[in-house]
């Protein structure tokens, strides 16, 4: 029997599965789980309390759902892919209808145990929806307007409702999200091209028609956009977070002040400085070459699921490892950029390291399915 | 593209021929048909992972190539100057002749908030209005817990009060530093330096306009950034004004006046040396207009350059001095001084009968209002308002005081024969003090016009020629004779031999007609007579001597003993030596053995 002819379909059952675990991801996610614990530990002056002790819980539990995750079969996972996103849409339109009520941004839903975001859940719940849409349909209707606008409409209506919460942030980021996916899923490039030149058009039509008898926004709108563009314009106000933070990296310098020694953080000048804002701690008290390895760190989880997307036969495992790949990797790039003054400041928590507990618990429970589907492709 | 066939006849035949199943070769073909699309659509995969992974390797890059550049950068605090939005917040200093400073500049703090920083709303509150008891507790509760993102509460504080504030140990009370105007000497030349406010502020400075005084008038300069390091220098001498400021107020006190007003001023170079205004006001707590009420009451305004009075017998020396020049008399004319003189339906008398005659010199002397109408006359209506004119009693003074625009002297609406003899000895025209004094700066420095300055210079005005050199001596003499046998005997200053002259003055009624207990009582004087330098004018408003028998309240015996009361402090500070003339020896031969 020669190689050519080798079809041999094995797939690990029962107990093998943990061998078939990818333990490579398991300790990259816990190391930048750890770097989290210890960022957290600092800015709370030296203590496990108020916040690393509590992280360290919730990463617990996070592994041992993405264990339970991983050894379900990943069809299963694909066949509740409809109802995951039917339950986060449902959800989210009572977020936004009792945030009506209860006046203001009524993000939350108490589960007992931890508070669940909505919109965290159909971070994972668009991914897999998507996947298995792809996974359905013939590769030769990918492309063919209507099967086109469905996972439009499939993206943009969560993205609407997280807008509505308000959370322009977390709206733009699972939207990008659902766009790489049709990318990827094959989508002809004239679609994105076009939605690309579209939206450059309307942006640049708005900014040419300041000061013009056509202009298409009020003044003040213009304004708002100018502080959020340019926060630096207003070092005291808007754009305060941006200068502490980019003070406590600069003071950081290559190597760090040391661990627990970071100024910014330790006297409050850093806003946030346990959730949005912990990258730039990290940076203070390690230097650059702390904040290089977490960058490393991160960019290794993203090889990794990439490199098994390719070597995966089933569409939907292929599709849902690169779109939890796809939603890792634009949240911490966005809040790294955000937080050294690259991008506008839209509220991103940096994963997996910011103080957080459902955000941890649904990237987990998205890194268990790409376990599974690593463990489940036909071998 | 070549499709394999599904069914391939010569395949399904020889399977046939051999007795098998050719489904299975239709199996076999669907599934390679299958493969190859699927290879198709993972070549696709790959590709379009390869795009996504060129993105993910640039934002890695762009990522830690930021890092990198944070990293290599010096940290800064973000700079209050930086970018201050063009607020230039360096103003002059101004000084007085000698280089004394009249008004600074201090570093201080503002203090405002970010109520959506603040930690317990309802404590900053409380202890706000424990530090500022001018702050509302409950206004400030509100203001705190509203939807503002920024309020000011103080413009400025004192280094304690900042502390306290900063003790409060509030994140969202912030202070914004920024230079204030500071007046050291407190209310000292108030009128002078009028002013300053906070014009356009922000949190990283404040911009200072001047608002009256010479803070307005020279504000462009004052603000110039290029010359902030060169102070503003005036003529005024701080001692002298300090002096001037001193016994006017202690005059004006003795005297039961309600208002006083003096002007010191060089007779060559019109540099004013000393001016003030009582009531008078700190400039560093300006006090805003009245709006209701007599605004000649307010304190800042100011006497000496924007009440215009009925200056009254100051003004005889004039039309004397004109007649003189004119060649219509000379000191030893006579003039029919016989009263009461009758003109149409006015009647001019005298405060008391003179006689039938007097010369000229003595009309000045006992000051009769009859001799100076008919002088008046002899000038006509013509010739005095042309002099007028020419000594600048018709128009505003041009001094670098903002508010001396609106001290334009009040003139007759019609120049008939009895306005010329009124005006003759110095009712129903109005001036400010300053114009007075310019016109004695006239007669004092030789007959030569001089506009009255509050900058230091040091040559002297050679203004256009008003009378000639002799009769300005001529002038002068009479003055002098005025204080050594006339209404001004008491301004005598022992070695400063004062020359000036009386001037009382009933007041107008606003509705018309004069009041006949309230005068405007002036003593304008030169001295030393024999070498003028300075001329002084003392004006008191509403002033009445109780000192004496009865109470009186001709200038004699209340402007003129303020006046020479400062002349005595005011002289030896601006280092003329009191000369004191040899006793005359009559009667006593020389004789040399």
């Amino acid at each position: 029997m020669s190689y050519l002819e080798y079809s041999v379909k094995y797939t690990p059952t029962g107990l093998r599965k943990v061998l078939y675990l990818n333990w490579a991801l398991v300790i990259l996610l816990t190391a930048v789980a750890s770097v989290g614990f210890l960022m957290l530990y600092s800015v709370a002056g030296g203590r496990f309390d108020p916040w690393a002790a509590a992280q360290m819980k919730r990463f617990g539990l996070s592994l041992s759902v993405m264990f339970v995750v991983a050894m379900v079969p990943i069809w299963f996972w694909r066949n509740l892919s409809a109802l995951a996103y039917g339950v986060g849409v449902t959800l989210l339109v009572i977020v936004d209808l009792f945030g009506a009520v209860r006046m203001g941004a009524q993000r939350w839903i108490d589960l007992g145990f931890i508070n669940l975001q909505p919109s965290e859940l159909m971070k994972i719940a668009l991914v897999m929806f998507l996947a298995a849409y792809y996974d359905w349909l013939p590769a030769r209707k990918t492309s063919q307007p209507l099967w086109v606008a469905i996972p439009a409409v499939v993206i943009l209506t969560p993205a609407a409702l997280v807008m509505g919460q308000p959370d322009l942030g977390t709206a733009i980021l699972v939207a990008t999200a659902g766009g790489a996916m049709m990318f990827v899923a094959g989508v002809h490039w004239a679609y994105f091209a076009a939605v690309l030149t579209g939206g450059v058009a309307l942006v640049s039509a708005v900014f040419r028609s300041r000061d013009t008898d056509w202009q298409l926004i009020e003044d003040y709108q213009f304004r708002r956009i100018d502080t959020f563009l340019n926060p630096e314009s207003d070092p005291l106000g808007a754009g305060y977070h941006i200068t502490q933070g980019k003070i406590a990296m600069g003071s950081g310098g290559w190597t760090g002040k040391g661990f627990m020694q970071g100024t910014q953080s330790r006297l409050n000048f850093l806003p946030e400085k346990h959730t949005d804002f912990i990258f730039n701690t990290l940076a203070e008290e390690f230097g650059f070459i702390g904040a290089f390895s977490l960058l490393t760190l991160y960019a290794l989880i993203i090889v990794f699921c990439i490199v098994a997307a390719i070597q995966m036969k089933d569409r939907f495992s292929q599709l849902l490892t690169i779109g939890v790949a796809m939603n890792f990797f634009l949240f911490f790039s966005v809040n790294m950029a955000m937080v050294m003054g690259l991008a506008p400041v839209v509220g991103v928590p940096l994963p997996l390291v910011s103080y957080g507990g459902s955000a941890m618990l649904i990237l987990m429970i998205g890194f268990g399915m790409v376990q599974s589907a690593n463990i489940h492709r036909p071998r | 593209m070549i499709r394999r066939p599904l069914r391939p006849l010569a395949r399904i035949l020889q399977a046939r021929a051999r007795g098998e199943n050719p489904d299975a070769i239709e199996r076999e073909n669907l599934r390679l048909r299958h493969e190859v699309s699927r290879d198709a659509d993972r070549e696709r995969a790959e590709s379009r992972l390869f795009v996504l992974g060129l993105c993910f390797a640039l934002a890695f890059a762009g990522v830690g190539l930021r890092m990198g550049v944070l990293a290599s950068t010096k940290p800064s605090e973000p700079r209050v100057a930086q970018g201050g939005a063009g607020i230039v917040a360096t103003r002059a200093e101004i000084q007085d002749r000698r280089g004394r400073i009249l008004a600074t500049n201090l570093e201080t703090a503002a203090l405002y908030v970010h109520p959506h920083e603040l930690v317990d709303p309802a404590r900053a509150a409380r202890e706000l209005a424990k530090l500022f008891p001018d702050l509302d507790e409950a206004r400030m509760l509100a203001d705190f817990t509203g939807p503002r993102k920024f309020l000011w509460l103080r413009k400025v504080m004192s280094p304690e009060q900042q502390q306290a504030v900063h003790d409060i140990g509030e994140p969202g009370l912030l202070f914004a530093t920024r230079e204030m105007r500071l007046y050291p000497n407190g209310a000292l030349a108030a009128h002078v330096l009028g002013g300053a406010a906070f014009d356009r502020e922000d949190v990283r400075a404040a911009e200072i306009i001047g608002t009256a005084g010479v803070e307005r008038s020279f504000d462009a300069r004052l603000r110039d950034p290029g010359r902030a390091n060169d102070p503003l220098q005036l003529s005024l001498d701080l001692t002298a004004q300090t002096a001037m400021e001193d016994v006017l107020a202690s005059g004006m006190t003795l005297m039961n006046a309600k208002g006083a007003a003096g002007v010191l001023m060089d007779v060559h170079t019109g540099e004013v040396i000393a001016i003030a205004s009582l009531p008078d006001f700190d400039p560093n707590a300006r006090p805003a207009p009245p709006t209701k009420g007599d605004p000649t009451a307010s304190p800042i305004f100011n006497r000496s350059v924007q009440g215009v009075y009925e200056l009254g017998s100051t003004f005889k020396i004039f039309t004397v001095a004109q007649a003189m020049d004119l060649g219509l008399v000379n000191p030893e004319t006579m003039i029919d001084t016989k009263g009461p003189m009758v003109k149409g339906r006015h009647k001019i008398t005298d405060f008391r009968n003179y006689g039938p005659e007097l010369s000229v010199d003595k009309v000045i002397v006992k000051s009769s209002n009859i001799g100076t109408a008919r002088i008046a006359l002899m000038i006509g209506a013509e010739r005095q308002k042309a002099f007028l004119d020419l000594m600048g009693l018709t128009e505003a003074t041009n001094i670098e005081i903002s508010e001396a625009r609106s001290g334009k002297p009040l003139l007759p609406p019609r120049w008939s024969d009895i306005v010329t003899m009124t005006v003759s000895y110095g009712h129903g025209f109005s001036t400010t003090p300053l114009h007075l004094a310019a016109g004695y700066a006239m007669i004092a420095n030789g007959g030569t016009r001089v506009e009255p300055t509050l900058l230091r210079r040091d040559t002297p005005q050679y203004g256009p020629r008003v009378v000639s050199a002799k009769t300005a001596a001529q002038s002068l003499a009479m003055l002098r004779h005025v204080v050594t046998e006339g209404t001004a005997k008491v301004a005598e200053v022992p070695g400063y031999q004062v020359a000036g002259k009386t001037g009382t003055a009933d007041k107008p009624k606003p509705g018309g007609g004069y009041y006949k207990e309230k005068v405007i009582a002036t003593f304008a004087s030169v001295f030393p007579a024999d070498a003028p330098r300075y001329v002084l004018v003392v004006t008191l408003d509403e002033p009445v001597n109780t000192m004496g028998r009865e109470p009186t309240r001709t200038a004699g015996s209340t402007a003129a003993p303020v006046a020479a009361e400062l002349i005595r402090r005011i002289a030896p500070l601006l280092d003329l030596k009191p000369r004191i003339d040899p006793v005359q020896l009559d009667g006593i031969t020389l004789t040399s053995n």
